[in-house]
């Protein structure tokens, strides 16, 4: 946005670097200042992000801190998100940490109007700041109480101002836990059907393109016939592009039919890996393990120890199979390329379209609607392919995924096979623990997360090494973090069993983190853990996890019959620090808990020799209503830490605290996911 | 054919094998109504036929010619919303969104046929349609609470925006 526009636009711009960091830490590279809020001749406040909603809540969460600042309410803020042409570069949404680093700057931002808002009602009415008060989108000071409107005390000016150093967090957070706060500020569009997703877009003259996909990962196009796709009607061209090939219709129907009718050679290649291979696989072409946490000699330990327990644990590839199938519109004019669609980075989207279509960053602009879900995943795969069948058919195109598309073609969360081997006295002590992930991916960065145990043992190492990969990976909910927590917490019930002692006790006599006793206390405490009562069929599990930041525990209770487990009873306890918006927090932790039990009783990636098998939701199954447990969620608020992540940290812990449920009901022992079908 | 949608009648000159959700979407940009898997394992799909709910992915449209047919968008009368839409927003029944309009269907289908339902009857008359944000805790609180509100219609109601 240049100087001049925004003159003639904005009254007051703001500006500043588009995310937080800490005094001392390194600004983040590529962060340039930039504008972060503006308000308009009207007396619209908006402010501007490169992060994207995907259900989150984050246009919610923005709207909230910044109306907090400026005493306005969060339907009359303007978020505007994720338009490479309106908002600053952002690294992507990924993490959790949107609060914590954009909201906290846009915070700032608002802060910073505040200020400029109020020494304005000041000067004009000849009275001290400290006396100007701002209160339903207006200054306010004395009584009689003389009253400005933003618009009415901006009037003529165009302002700018960089956010001042000394303008920090922590200013007053509003009461929270009002309802009126927890109603989201896009839900009247959501319960309409008024939202756009990617899915739903269109523009003018636009086509509908289908891409003609190879029978197996890795096939080479021979050639094509399509005599009897050009007698369908609608159909307007077939793009091929190398081993890229599609055809463009008027219609999404006749795009389909066009597809269909399309007859194509291909030569496959061969590929031996299968999911039932695949833990070998992992094993067998180990990259070099990254060693995070060494501590004492695993040799001594081992030796001081009265018990020794393996454990071989291993997590499947499973898909994030989002509600909505991937889609994008891409649009070319003059050699510039217009992008809709429901990418979760915007800005690494349209480096990566510039770079695969030969253009420059400048002529690509990406905007991204509603995103129908992401747990990671939605590639640019989607935007890329509609923007090559647009370059050839030289009108707009949309490509919208069928589902099986989705399971086949987008990313899966990479399979994990983990080694534990830990030592214990027989007071309950850990003495030793040897922890070897091998994560699929070559990149081993993408197994550390939640690798490291958080428990006090003298004599430590762990090490995690990527692999090969057969499908193609990609993000998930705490990707890594929970397939690791999965492994640990479950091996330390395994270890408590031997020794016949409680797992929480268990627990507490290793784990001196005072943050990590607070969240499995209070969980046990809500859940009646001290108290419950074993039934025939019915366990009890619990674990611990930490991720994003944020601390977690939950504690579950399963009944199991005819080989079929419900889970019926979910307390968790959640510390992320201080809340902006408690229900919020709750709605991702239940969300992410749902998700989780999916992944720990039933999901699983099926492929063999290059094919995908679970292509639709009556082969994969994931959780639906009557699958949901009793949830309670129980927030640990302590505005003495700062904000840290909501949406995934709830995943980490369940699938253990379910295996850990499931072993306590069935006596056996689990060490891979899904659990389910492990009791045939 | 002839086909009523929200009150409205179109002509339309569509295959009639064609699914009701790809004309509703395409030919009558009702994208309320959303695709999720188009194999009726979903319910993002979910519209009334008569008032009865139907998995449009799977239904041709000649099936819902000369029938009357609602979907998200005709839900609220004018302004105010309908129970189970106001409901779902005072619960915050959602994250993306994306399940909602198939999940207020579902919902709006299930109280007219039983108005005071038990959360069992709800868990189960809702498990044709995915959330897989997992917002079901939310979704039962939500439906159950709008059939206390259609069972006192004094209740504040509130309207939308
Ligand atoms: S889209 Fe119709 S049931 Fe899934
Ligand atoms: S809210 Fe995202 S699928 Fe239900």
């Amino acid at each position: 946005m240049s100087a001049t526009t925004s003159a003639q636009k904005y009254t007051l711009t703001v500006t500043g670097p588009p995310r937080w960091t800490l005094p001392g830490e390194p600004p983040e590279v590529g962060g340039d200042p930039a504008v972060l809020l503006t308000i308009d001749r009207s007396g619209q406040v908006s402010v501007y992000s490169g992060k994207v909603e995907y259900g989150q809540g984050i246009r919610h969460g923005f709207a909230l801190t910044v109306a907090d600042e400026l005493s306005i309410s969060p339907a009359d803020v303007d978020v505007v998100l994720a338009d490479t042409a309106r908002v600053p570069w952002d690294r992507g949404t990924t993490g959790s940490a949107s609060m914590r680093t954009v909201g906290v700057q846009l915070r700032r931002a608002a802060a910073t109007a505040r200020r400029v808002l109020i020494d304005l009602a000041a000067d004009r009415w000849g009275v001290k700041a400290a006396d100007v008060e701002l209160v339903d989108g207006a200054a306010r000071a004395g009584s009689p109480a003389l009253t400005l409107d933003f618009a009415a005390l901006l009037d003529g000016l165009s302002l700018q101002r960089d956010i001042p150093d000394d303008i920090g967090p922590g200013t007053e957070l509003a009461p929270a836990e009002d309802a009126t706060r927890a109603r989201r500020v896009d839900a009247l569009e959501k319960v309409t059907g008024r939202a756009r997703y990617s899915q739903d877009f269109v523009v003018p003259g636009m086509l509908h393109g289908k891409v003609i996909r190879p029978p197996t990962y890795g096939a080479k196009l021979v050639d094509i016939d399509t005599a009897r796709a050009e007698r369908v009607p609608g159909f307007v061209a077939l793009v091929r592009d190398g081993d890229f090939a599609g055809v463009v219709a008027e219609t999404e129907h006749a795009a389909t039919y066009s597809l269909e009718s399309v007859r194509v050679r291909w030569e496959e290649s061969r590929d031996d890996a299968s999911d039932w291979s695949l833990p070998s696989l992992l094993q067998e072409h180990a990259g070099e393990a990254v060693v995070l946490q060494e501590s004492g000699s695993l040799d001594e330990g081992m030796g001081e120890a009265d018990g020794v327990l393996d454990g071989t644990y291993f997590a499947p590839y499973i898909s994030n199979a989002q509600m909505e199938p991937s889609a994008a519109v891409a649009s070319w004019e003059d050699g510039k390329l217009s992008v809709w669609c429901g990418n979760r980075g915007p800005f690494s989207e349209r480096a990566q379209l510039a770079g695969a279509l030969g253009i420059s960053e400048g002529d690509v602009h990406v905007m991204t609607l509603a995103v129908g879900g992401s747990f990671g995943t939605k590639t640019p795969t989607v935007s890329l392919e509609a923007a090559r069948l647009a370059r050839h058919a030289g009108r707009p195109v949309k490509v919208a995924y069928t589902r099986s598309e989705e399971f086949i073609w987008s990313t899966v969360r990479p399979a994990a096979l983990i080694e534990i081997k830990s030592g214990f006295t027989s007071g309950g002590k850990i003495t030793a623990w040897d922890y070897r992930a091998f994560h699929a991916g070559e990149n081993a960065f993408r197994g550390r997360r939640g690798a490291m145990t958080p428990y006090d043992v003298p004599h430590t190492r762990v090490a995690v090494a990527g692999s090969v990969s057969p499908l193609q990976h990609g993000s998930y909910r705490s990707l890594g973090g929970a397939v690791n927590h999965f492994a640990r917490e479950t091996h330390m019930d395994r270890m408590a069993r031997r020794l016949e002692m409680d797992p929480a006790e268990f627990r507490l006599r290793n784990l001196s983190h005072p943050r990590y006793r607070r969240v499995l206390e209070a969980a046990m405490d809500r859940f009646g853990w001290s108290t419950r009562k074993r039934r025939d069929g019915v366990g009890f599990g619990l674990a611990v996890g930490f991720d994003a930041g944020s601390y977690v525990a939950e504690c579950v209770e399963v009944e199991v019959r005819d080989q079929q487990v419900q889970v019926r009873r979910v307390t968790a306890a959640f510390d992320c620090g201080a809340i902006v918006n408690p229900d919020g927090v709750r709605n991702q932790v239940e969300g992410s808990i749902v998700m989780g039990i999916g992944s720990a009783l039933w999901e699983a990636v099926e492929f063999d020799g290059g094919r995908v098998l679970t292509t639709g939701f009556n082969r994969y199954r994931v959780p639906r209503v009557m699958d949901t447990p009793e949830i309670e969620v129980v927030l640990i608020e302590d505005d003495s830490n700062p904000a840290t992540g909501a949406g995934e940290p709830g995943i980490v812990p369940i699938a253990a605290a379910v295996a850990n449920a499931v072993a306590d009901a069935t006596g056996l022992v689990i060490e891979q996911l899904p659990i389910e079908p492990q009791l045939r | 054919m002839d086909l009523t949608v929200n009150g409205d009648l179109h002509s339309l000159q569509v295959d009639r094998e064609r699914s009701l959700l790809s004309v509703l979407r395409s030919e009558l940009d009702l994208t309320g109504t959303k695709y999720g898997c188009g194999e009726g394992n979903c319910g993002a799909c979910t519209v009334l036929i008569d008032g009865e709910p139907a998995q449009s992915c799977i239904t041709p449209v000649s099936a819902a010619a000369g029938r009357s047919v609602t979907t998200v968008e005709g839900l609220a009368a004018g302004d105010e919303l309908n129970p189970v839409q106001q409901a779902f927003i005072a619960h915050s029944a959602f994250q993306c969104g994306y399940c909602t309009p198939g999940f207020i269907i579902s919902a709006t289908a299930l109280l007219a046929r039983n108005s005071h339902p038990s959360e069992a009857e709800v868990r189960s008359g809702l498990n044709g349609n995915i959330c897989r944000c997992g917002a079901y805790v939310r979704i039962i609180r939500a439906v159950r609470s709008a059939a206390t509100a259609m069972a006192s219609p004094a209740s504040a109601r509130e309207p939308a925006e």
